[in-house]
C-alpha cells in the first residue's frame, strides 16, 4: 500500500524514468557481454593457439570502446534517477510542509513540535534515500541479475541451472538477519535518540543542574544509556558480521565449489572449456556484488518504509484548520463582533466555554478577565478562527465568522501575545515580516505608534539591527514592544492584547499604555490581563469563571456590584496600598 | 597520518581488541590468496589432462575449510574492530558530557548548544569511523595490496605485474580527489538541510504566530526557495557520487585488458600457464578494493582529524569556576555581605554593577526592584558564583564565597531562575530535581507552598505526568511555581526568586509571599520582581538603576521618599487607582 503509493510519485517523471531505463538497460548488457567476450577469446583464440596480432588488437579495441560507453551510460542513468528522486522527494516535503500550515492548532496542541519537524525533515531524507539508493538499486541490481543469468545460460544452460540454488539460500540468509537485526537496530536507535535528547536538555538545563548540583547525577543517567546504546551497537556488529558480507562471502565460496567441481568432471570425462569456467566464475562473482547490495539496503528499505507511513499519515491528517465557508469578498471595515451562546469544548471532551454570548460595538474596548482556565484565552482563540465553537455563533460585522476568509481575518484582526517570538532577522523584518505590502514607512509609523521607535533608534544599527535567537540582546519590554510594532504595522480593525503586558517592567509598561491608548483608537480592542489596572477603562468588562460569563459592566459598576470583580480589585489595590 | 598518533592513547587502551582484529584482517587477506591459487592449480591439470577425482576432491576440500575459516576471522576482526570504535565513541561522549557540566556561563556564551550538539553527534561520529573503518583501510588498502602485489610479482610474473599495475595508482588518486570534492559538496548538501531544519522550527514553534498574522503562503514559498537550494546542492553532490563506478570500471577494464593482452603473450611464449594467467585476473580484481581503500583513507583521515581536532579544542577550552585548593565544607548562614566596587561580564566593556555595599543579615527578605538591566540579576549571579568577581568580594558568615567549596556554596541557595526550565520527565521528579531521594509527602508540601498542588490534580496522571516534548505543555505560570517548588523543597539556606513571580496571577502572588514569609521565618530570602507587591513585605529594598544601588530601605521609608521606589508605586497605584477614595 504505501509502497505503491510512493511509486505513484514517481508517476509524473515515467518519460525521464524510461530513458534512464533504457540507458541502465544497455550499459548493463554491455558490462555483462565483456566477461563473455573474454570467455570467447580465451576458448576461440588463446588456447588454440590462434593468435593474430591485429584480431587482438582489434578484439582489444572493441572491448575497450564498449567499456567506456557502457561506464558513459552507467553515469548518465545515474544522474537521472537522482534527479528524479530529488524532484519527488521536493515535491514531497513541500506537501508536508503546506499539509503542516493547514493543520488545526488542535492538531499542534497534541503533537510536540519535535515529531512535526521529524516528519518534514528527516523521514523526508530517508524516503529519500529510498528512491536514491533503494529503488534506483534495487532496480539496477535487478537488471543485473537477469543479465547474468542470461549470460550463465549462454555460457552454459547445465551449470546455469544449478547455479540457480544460490538464490534461495540467498533469500534464507536475507530473512533470518532481518528478523535478527529488525528488533536490535531499533532499539539502538531509540538508545541513540534518547542519547541526544538527553544531552539536548542538558545543555538547554544547565544553569539549574549546576545551581542545584546535580551534574554527578545526571552524568550517571547519560552514562547509563551511553554504555546501553555501546551494548547494543556490539550486539548490531555482531549480528552484522554473523549474517551479512562474512556469510555472503561463504556463500560464494561454496558456489565457488560446486562450479569448480562441476568443471573438473567435465574436464576429466570430455574436453575442457576453460574460457566457459573462466566466464562463469566472473559473472557468479558479478551476480554476488548486487545482492549483497540488496542485502545492505534491507534495513534502509525498512526504515524509509517506516518513515513514508508516518509522512503518509501526516499528509491524510484530516484536522484541518477551519476554512472559509463560501467565496464571499466580505471585509472587516468598523469591527463589530459578537458571540452568540459560543461552547467550546477540547477533544478531550474538556468543557471550556459555556453559552457565552456579548457584544462588542466597533471602537470598543473590552476587558477579559478571570483565573488561570477560565476560558479568556479561548475566546480570542475563536475570534481568531484557530478553533471552530462546539456550538453557538461567531458573528463579525453581523455575519458568521465563517465566511471571512483566513487573509481577511489575518490582516485585520491583529494579536498581541504574552511571550512573543521574534524571528532571527533585522528589526524591521520582524515588523513588517516581509510582507510586500508593507512598506518601510509603515514599519517606520507602527513603532512611533507604540513608541518603540526611540528604542530602536538606539541600537547599534537601528532598524536593520539584527535580533539573534530568541531575542536575547533585548529586554522583555523591548521584545514586546516590536511584537506590538508588528501587529500595528497591519493597521488591524480588531485589536486582541492577550496577557500582552505580563512580562514587562513598570517603565516598558507605562509606555505601553500611553502606546495602547493610541492603538485602541477607531479599533476594537480586546485586552485580557490578569491585573486588573490594565482594563480599567475598558467599555464592557467581562469576568469569566469556568467557561462563563459571571459577571460583565464597567470598572464602575462592578465595583459596586460587589461580586468578584470587586473582590479581586479590592485585592489587588490591597496589595499596592497596604 | 596524524590522528592514528592522536588517537594512540585510545589503540593502546584497547591493544588487545586492535591487536586480535588486525590479525584476523590480515588472515582474511592471506586465506583469500588461496582461491585463484587453486582454480589456477585445477585448470593447469585440466589442460594437461592430469585432472584426478582425488586431486578435485582435495583441492575443493581445502577450498571449503579456509571459507569456514575466513567466515570465522571475518567475524571476529569485524566485532573486534569496529567494537573498539564504538568504545571509543561511547568514550568521547562521556568525557564530552562531563566536561560540559562542569562549564560556567562564559563558556556557553562562547558555544552555542546547536553547535555543541553537533560536535556531540558529527563529530564524535566521524572520530568513532576513523578508529574502526579507517584502520580496516589501512590494514586492508597498505597490508592487502602488498600481499596480492607481492604474490602477484613471486609466484606468476614480475613483469606482466608492473604493466597490470601501470593504471592502479590513477584509481587511487581518483578515488581520494572524487573524495575530497564529494566532502565538500556533501557538507554543503547538509548546510542545506541543517538550513532547512531550522527553518522548519522555527515555522512550526511560531505557528501561533504564523496563522495569527496570515504568514503561512510567505512561509511556504520561502520553503520552496529551501527546497530548490536542497535539490541543487544534493545534485552537485550526486554528480561527483555518480563518477566512482564508472571510473573504477573504466581503469579496472584497462588494467584487465593489458593482463590479457600481455598475459597471453607470455602464455603463447610459454612464460606462465594459463591457470597462472587465470589466476593473474582474479588477483586483478581482488586489488580493486585495497586501491579503493587507499583513496578512501586520506578522506578519512582528514575528516577524522578535523571532527577530531574540534572535540580537543572544545575539551581543552576550559572555562570552569575554580575552586580554591582546600575549599571551605561548612554550610553558610544566610549571612551574606556583598562588596563590588565594580563589574564587568567577560568580554564587554559595559559597567554591569558598580558601588555596590550591601549587608543581608540571616532570617531577612530582600527585594531587589529596579528596571530590567540594571543589575539585579546580574548581582545574583554572583552570588550563585555563575561568574567571578573581578574586584572586591562576597562574604558568606564573614567568608569569602570563592573559599566555600562550590558544592556546599550552592547547597546554601535555592534559585528559581527567570526563564523557567523543566526537564522532560515526570513533575514529582522535576519538584525533586535537587533532592531525588525527596518523599512523595515532602514533593507534595512543596507544591503546596509553591501553589501549584491543585493544579498538578488537575492533570489524568497527577505528580506521574510527564512534561516538555513529549508530555503535556504546562502554562507559564504553572511552570513557575513548579520551578519554585523544586526549589523551596530544598529548605535552602538562601532563596532566590528571580522575577519567578511575573506568570502567576495576583492571587496566588499573595499566596506564594505568604508562605515564603510563614515558612521561612529563620532564612533568607532574595526576590526580584516588577511589581512592587511582591517585595514591599521585605526587611530591605534596593533599588538598582545602571548598576548601582541608588536607595534602600523598607517599603514605609521608599514610599514616602521621592525617587524611583516612590514614582513606580504611584504609577502601579494610579493604574490600580484607590479603593478608598471610591468606597
Amino acid at each position: 500500500m504505501i509502497f505503491r503509493r510512493l511509486v505513484r510519485y514517481v508517476q509524473p517523471h515515467w518519460r525521464v524514468f524510461l530513458f534512464a531505463f533504457i540507458l541502465l538497460f544497455i550499459a548493463t548488457m554491455i558490462e555483462i557481454g565483456l566477461p563473455l567476450g573474454i570467455s570467447y577469446y580465451i576458448d576461440h583464440f588463446l588456447l588454440p593457439k590462434h593468435w593474430i596480432i591485429r584480431e587482438v588488437l582489434l578484439f582489444c579495441a572493441i572491448y575497450f570502446g564498449c567499456q567506456v560507453l557502457s561506464a558513459l551510460l552507467l553515469y548518465k542513468q545515474e544522474i537521472r534517477f537522482q534527479k528524479i528522486a530529488q524532484s519527488i522527494i521536493r515535491r514531497m516535503r513541500i506537501e508536508v510542509f503546506s499539509k503542516v500550515q493547514q493543520l488545526s492548532l488542535a492538531y499542534f496542541d497534541r503533537t510536540p513540535t519535535g515529531s512535526m519537524i521529524t516528519r518534514i525533515t528527516n523521514d523526508t531524507e530517508s524516503i529519500r534515500d529510498l528512491y536514491v539508493s533503494v529503488l534506483a538499486s534495487l532496480l539496477q541490481n535487478s537488471i543485473f541479475i537477469i543479465g547474468v543469468l542470461v549470460g550463465l545460460f549462454i555460457l552454459d544452460p547445465g551449470w546455469a541451472l544449478t547455479s540457480l540454488v544460490l538464490f534461495p539460500l540467498f533469500y534464507m540468509l536475507i530473512a533470518t538477519y532481518r528478523k535478527v537485526s529488525r528488533p536490535i537496530f531499533q532499539k539502538m536507535r531509540s538508545k541513540l535518540s534518547q542519547l541526544n535528547t538527553h544531552l539536548n536538555e542538558t545543555l538547554q538545563g544547565m544553569s539549574v543542574i549546576q545551581v542545584f548540583s546535580q551534574e554527578a547525577r545526571l552524568y550517571e543517567q547519560f552514562r547509563g544509556l551511553n554504555q546501553d546504546h555501546f551494548q547494543l551497537r556490539i550486539k548490531g556488529i555482531q549480528a552484522d558480521a554473523l549474517l551479512l558480507r562474512p556469510a555472503t562471502d561463504f556463500l560464494w565460496i561454496l558456489v565457488l565449489i560446486v562450479i569448480l567441481q562441476f568443471f573438473g568432471w567435465q574436464a576429466i570425462h570430455a574436453e575442457i572449456k576453460i574460457g566457459v569456467l573462466y566466464g562463469f566464475i566472473n559473472l557468479i562473482n558479478r551476480v554476488f556484488e548486487p545482492l549483497q547490495q540488496i542485502v545492505t539496503q534491507l534495513p534502509r528499505y525498512q526504515e524509509s518504509i517506516v518513515s513514508a507511513e508516518r509522512v503518509f499519515q501526516l499528509l491524510d491528517q484530516q484536522d484541518l484548520a477551519p476554512q472559509q465557508l463560501g467565496n464571499d469578498k466580505i471585509s472587516i471595515d468598523k469591527g463589530l463582533v459578537e458571540f452568540r451562546n459560543v461552547s467550546f469544548a477540547y477533544s478531550n471532551g474538556e468543557l471550556v466555554l459555556d453559552e457565552v454570548s456579548f457584544c462588542i460595538e466597533p471602537g470598543q474596548t473590552v476587558g477579559l478577565v478571570g483565573h488561570t482556565g477560565s476560558g479568556k484565552s479561548t475566546i480570542v482563540q475563536l475570534l481568531l478562527r484557530f478553533y471552530e465553537p462546539t456550538s453557538g455563533e461567531i458573528l463579525l460585522e453581523g455575519k458568521p465568522l465563517a465566511r471571512f476568509s483566513e487573509q481577511e481575518l489575518r490582516t485585520k484582526i491583529g494579536l498581541v501575545l504574552q511571550d512573543s517570538v521574534l524571528f532571527h532577522g533585522s528589526v524591521r523584518s520582524n515588523i513588517g515580516l516581509d510582507h510586500p505590502s508593507i512598506t518601510d514607512q509603515q514599519i517606520i509609523n507602527a513603532a512611533q505608534l507604540v513608541q518603540a521607535d526611540p528604542f530602536i533608534r538606539r541600537l547599534p544599527n537601528g532598524y536593520d539591527q539584527i535580533i539573534t535567537d530568541g531575542g536575547t540582546t533585548l529586554s522583555s519590554g523591548e521584545k514586546q514592544l516590536l511584537a506590538f510594532a508588528r501587529t500595528m504595522a497591519l493597521m488591524p480593525k480588531i485589536l486582541v492584547l492577550d496577557e500582552a503586558t505580563a512580562h514587562i517592567d513598570t517603565e516598558t509598561e507605562e509606555l505601553i499604555q500611553q502606546a495602547m491608548i493610541k492603538m485602541r483608537k477607531d479599533r476594537t480592542t480586546f485586552i485580557i490581563a490578569h491585573r486588573l489596572s490594565t482594563i480599567r477603562d475598558a467599555d464592557q468588562i467581562l469576568v469569566l469563571d469556568r467557561g462563563r460569563i459571571v459577571e460583565r459592566g464597567t470598572h464602575k459598576t462592578l465595583v459596586n456590584q460587589g461580586g468578584i470583580y470587586a473582590q479581586m480589585d479590592q485585592m489587588q489595590n490591597g496589595i499596592v496600598v497596604g | 597520518m596524524k590522528i592514528f598518533l592522536d588517537l594512540w592513547w585510545f589503540f593502546r587502551l584497547e591493544k588487545k581488541r586492535y591487536i586480535i582484529g588486525i590479525v584476523m584482517l590480515i588472515t582474511v587477506t592471506l586465506l583469500e590468496l588461496f582461491v585463484p591459487y587453486v582454480i589456477r592449480i585445477i585448470v593447469d591439470h585440466g589442460t594437461a589432462k592430469t585432472l584426478t577425482a582425488g586431486i578435485l576432491l582435495k583441492w575443493t576440500l581445502l577450498v571449503f575449510i579456509s571459507g569456514i575459516l575466513v567466515y570465522g576471522c571475518r567475524y571476529v576482526w569485524r566485532v573486534q574492530l569496529f567494537g573498539a570504535a564504538h568504545r571509543l565513541g561511547q568514550l568521547l561522549r562521556d568525557r564530552f558530557y562531563q566536561h560540559l557540566t562542569k562549564q560556567s556561563p562564559t563558556f556557553y556564551q562562547r558555544h552555542r548548544i546547536g553547535k555543541l550538539m553537533a560536535h556531540g553527534t558529527n563529530d564524535i561520529q566521524a572520530v568513532t569511523y576513523t578508529a574502526g573503518d579507517g584502520v580496516m583501510v589501512i590494514v586492508d588498502g597498505l597490508i592487502g595490496g602488498i600481499m596480492i602485489i607481492s604474490t602477484m610479482v613471486f609466484f606468476i610474473d614480475w613483469k606482466l605485474t608492473l604493466l597490470a599495475m601501470l593504471p592502479m595508482p590513477i584509481m587511487a588518486w581518483t578515488a581520494s580527489y572524487y573524495g575530497k570534492l564529494l566532502h565538500h559538496r556533501f557538507k554543503k548538501a547538509q548546510e542545506a538541510f541543517e538550513d532547512m531544519t531550522e527553518d522548519v522550527q522555527q515555522n512550526i514553534s511560531s505557528v501561533r504566530m504564523i496563522k495569527a498574522f496570515g504568514k503561512q503562503d510567505s512561509e511556504l514559498s520561502q520553503f520552496k526557495k529551501r527546497m530548490n537550494q536542497i535539490v541543487s546542492t544534493n545534485l552537485s553532490a550526486a554528480r561527483i557520487d555518480a563518477l566512482y563506478d564508472p571510473t573504477i570500471f573504466i581503469i579496472t577494464g584497462v588494467s584487465f585488458l593489458i593482463s590479457i593482452g600481455f598475459g597471453s603473450w607470455f602464455v603463447l611464449q610459454g612464460k606462465i600457464t594459463i591457470g597462472q594467467l587465470t589466476q593473474f585476473t582474479f588477483y586483478i580484481g581482488d586489488l580493486i578494493w585495497p586501491m579503493l581503500a587507499l583513496g578512501w583513507l586520506f578522506n578519512i583521515i582528514e575528516r577524522g582529524r578535523a571532527s577530531y581536532g574540534r572535540l580537543q579544542k572544545l575539551l581543552q577550552d576550559e572555562e570552569p569556576i575554580i575552586q580554591v585548593s582546600q575549599p571551605i565544607k561548612q554550610l553558610p548562614s544566610g549571612e551574606v555581605k556583598i562588596y563590588i566596587p565594580r563589574f564587568t561580564y567577560p568580554n564587554s566593556n559595559l559597567v554591569a554593577l558598580q558601588k555596590l555595599d550591601l549587608n543581608i543579615f540571616p532570617r531577612q527578605t530582600i527585594g531587589l526592584v529596579g528596571r530590567t538591566g540594571s543589575g539585579k540579576t546580574t548581582l545574583l549571579r554572583l552570588l550563585l558564583r555563575e561568574f567571578e568577581l573581578t574586584e572586591g568580594q562576597i562574604r558568606l558568615s564573614e567568608i569569602d564565597h570563592r573559599h566555600i567549596a562550590l558544592k556546599t556554596l550552592r547547597v546554601a541557595f535555592g534559585y528559581v531562575p527567570q526563564e523557567h526550565m523543566l526537564f522532560s520527565t515526570t513533575i514529582a521528579e522535576n519538584i525533586a530535581f535537587g533532592y531525588p531521594a525527596a518523599t512523595p509527602e515532602e514533593i507534595e508540601q512543596a507544591a503546596r507552598d509553591a501553589q501549584v498542588h491543585d493544579d498538578i490534580l488537575q492533570f489524568a496522571q497527577g505528580y506521574q505526568t510527564v512534561v516538555g516534548e513529549r508530555g503535556v505543555t504546562l502554562s507559564g505560570g504553572q511552570k513557575q511555581r513548579i520551578s519554585i517548588a523544586r526549589a523551596i523543597l530544598l529548605k535552602p539556606e538562601i532563596l532566590i526568586l528571580d522575577d519567578a513571580l511575573s506568570a502567576v496571577d495576583a492571587k496566588t502572588e499573595q499566596q506564594i509571599i505568604q508562605m515564603i514569609r510563614q515558612k521561612r521565618q529563620d532564612q533568607t530570602t532574595i526576590i526580584v520582581a516588577h511589581r512592587l507587591s511582591a517585595v514591599e513585605h521585605a526587611d530591605q529594598i534596593w533599588v538598582f538603576e545602571q548598576g548601582e544601588v541608588i536607595d534602600s530601605g523598607t517599603h514605609r521609608e521608599l514610599a514616602k521618599k521621592s525617587g524611583w521606589y516612590q514614582q513606580t508605586l504611584l504609577r502601579q497605584q494610579t493604574l490600580t487607582e484607590g479603593l478608598e477614595g471610591r468606597r
